[in-house]
């Protein structure tokens, strides 16, 4: 039971090497990224917007805390600050929301051979990151310009703007950038990488700490729960504004349609409730047969 | 094919090292890069903020004219100016077009030119800063305004290491183009030549990892024998390492410069709308 206990604990060298391997890697993914150029069709922008599966793989691998740091660190330095084109305070928001989506991703992961949580990892890591960056986007227009819900059209179309892209970043980027080179890099690295830093594999028995496992999943819970009363508020508001300049709609579309996507986005948010409950008590019991084996 | 052979000679590496250099040393003796760091963070601390909240558009087009002077002052590469104007331009532009669909008119324009302005007065304020700056001065600058020590390591081993790195990865995927087969056809709108670039570009990462982090280790074992993690913690080597930054009377004059110039702007603006 002590084993059981026994919590990931890193040398302070160790933390060094996970955060310098991650900054470096991720920071030299930028620089790629940058030089691919982006397709664009119509408001759909095929682009490869960032290459996910390096922090995603390391913040699986290793202690998610310094390769999430590293990693959004490296973005930063590598592809802002060598490149010319750092935003000063802007690049602060960046580094939060990328390094918590990475933290938050490698957390939900205890075991990297496990490929259905390494993808459900992936894929909340992606979606996550996306979500808050919209977020700021729009909060950027709405305190930028006086009597935001007085312009005609525009609240509706800062939505749609950033709705679409949030969705093309999801789809296009987060599949085929984050969630199938992570399945195929996890299962890999795992055993490789680990002696190159002089350290143990992660497996079930090392965990971080009690409260480091759940709280990941308080905070994604609460994510969620924010994204539709955030979304819910925001509709409302447009919605007033919407009888003002385009009542021709509401009326043939009906109040309906606010209902309608707020009861999207809680069927979404309560399907993903349900699955992290549900894995949640998967869990322990994994460890459990482990132990006994 | 040409898509890719114009894609191929842009990422040459030799470019991307020369351009990276450009960039880190290329504008060291203007006004702007004689100044301390810490005067221009406070400098920044106002003019990347402010903007945000003012909604007057006489205020906004004066701090527009001011940061256009000082963005000149700096000797940015008109590449970095190019790309500027091309975000800001398409992001307002494409909000335009779709505000219209949902029943916006010439209504939208005023507060969206507004909202332009604003942003690209923020982006040349951090333009002016950041890019008058060479990476030594950036990186202590920002450790003595207390940001951890990591950052300023970070930047420095970014400029050591990022070069060679890029050699190495450039090698991996030079590699795996020899050994692999190319696709026969291009497919509609080169896609098939595109996937196979692009699975390569994710594929070369594979070995990458594996050496970058035997690299790592060597690193932070040589860091560790000069005794890194001790200076981490050690205020005596912050103070020493930093015990050259000292204000000179140019800091002051730009710092009362800029005042005088808001301060002139705002009454201005307050006699024009009386």
């Amino acid at each position: 039971m002590v084993q059981l206990k026994k919590r990931y604990v890193l040398t302070q060298s160790q933390k060094m090497m996970v955060f310098i391997l991650s900054m470096s890697l991720y920071g030299l993914s930028n620089m790629i990224t940058e030089l691919i150029p982006s397709f664009q069709l119509g408001p759909i922008e095929l682009s490869v917007e960032y290459f996910a599966f390096i922090p995603l793989t390391l913040c699986i691998l290793f202690h998610p805390f310094y390769a999430a740091v590293g990693a959004a660190l490296g973005e930063i330095i590598f592809g802002e600050v060598m490149l010319g084109q750092f935003g000063g305070l802007g690049e602060l928001e960046k580094f939060i929301g990328f390094s918590l989506a990475m933290f938050i991703a490698g957390c939900l992961v205890n075991d990297p051979k496990n490929r259905r949580q390494v993808g459900i990892a992936a894929m909340t890591g992606v979606i996550i990151h996306q979500f808050i960056s919209c977020a700021v986007d729009i909060a950027k227009v709405w305190i930028g310009v006086e009597e935001f819900e007085a312009v005609p059209g525009l609240a509706q179309s800062v939505v749609v703007v950033e709705g679409v892209s949030f969705l093309n970043d999801v789809l296009f980027s987060g599949i085929l950038f984050a969630l199938l080179p992570t399945l195929y890099l996890v299962p890999r690295l795992y055993g490789k990488i680990e002696p190159l830093l002089g350290m143990k594999p992660r497996n079930n028995k090392t965990k971080y700490s009690l409260g480091e496992i759940i709280a990941p999943r308080v905070v994604v819970i609460s994510i969620i729960l924010a994204v539709t009363a955030a979304v819910a508020e925001f509709m409302s508001e447009s919605d007033m504004a919407l009888i003002e300049w385009d009542a021709d709609f509401l009326e043939s579309v009906g109040g309906w349609f606010i209902w309608v996507s707020i009861g999207v986005a809680a069927v979404v948010a309560l399907i993903t409730i349900v699955m992290l409950l549900r894995k949640g008590k998967k869990t322990p019991t994994n460890v459990d047969g482990s132990q006994q084996a | 094919m040409e898509y890719v052979r114009k894609l191929m000679d842009r990422v040459s590496v030799e470019g991307v090292k020369i351009e990276l250099l450009n960039t880190a040393y290329g504008n060291g003796n203007t006004f702007l890069a004689k100044l301390d760091p810490r005067t221009l963070f406070a400098w920044y601390l106002y003019f990347g903020i402010a903007p945000w909240f003012i909604h007057d558009v006489v205020l906004l087009i004066g701090l527009f004219l001011f940061m256009t002077v000082t963005t000149i002052m700096s000797r940015v590469s008109p590449l970095i100016i190019f790309i500027l104007c091309l975000g800001l331009l398409s992001q307002a532009g494409y909000l335009l077009v779709v505000s219209w669909i949902f029943g916006g008119g010439w209504d939208t324009i005023l507060p969206l030119l507004v909202l332009t302005t604003k942003l690209s007065v923020i982006s040349m304020a951090s333009i002016t800063v950041f890019c008058s700056m060479d990476p030594e001065k950036l990186s202590d600058g920002l450790l003595s305004i207390g940001v951890p020590k990591q950052v300023s390591f970070g930047i420095a081993y970014g400029y050591r290491m990022l070069p060679s790195l890029l050699e190495e990865y450039h090698h991996i995927f030079l590699s795996f183009r020899l050994r692999g087969v190319a696709p026969k056809r291009h497919g509609i709108l080169y896609w098939r030549s595109i996937a196979y670039f692009l699975k390569i570009a994710v594929l070369s990462f594979y070995p990458l990892i594996l050496s970058i982090a035997k690299r790592t280790r060597t690193t932070v074992e040589a860091l560790e024998a000069k005794g890194f993690s001790y200076a981490y913690q050690s205020p005596e080597v912050k103070k020493n390492k930093l015990s050259y930054m000292k204000f000179t009377i140019r800091d002051g004059l730009f710092i009362t410069v800029s005042a005088l110039y808001v301060c002139l702007l705002y009454l201005f603006t307050a006699s024009y709308t009386f």
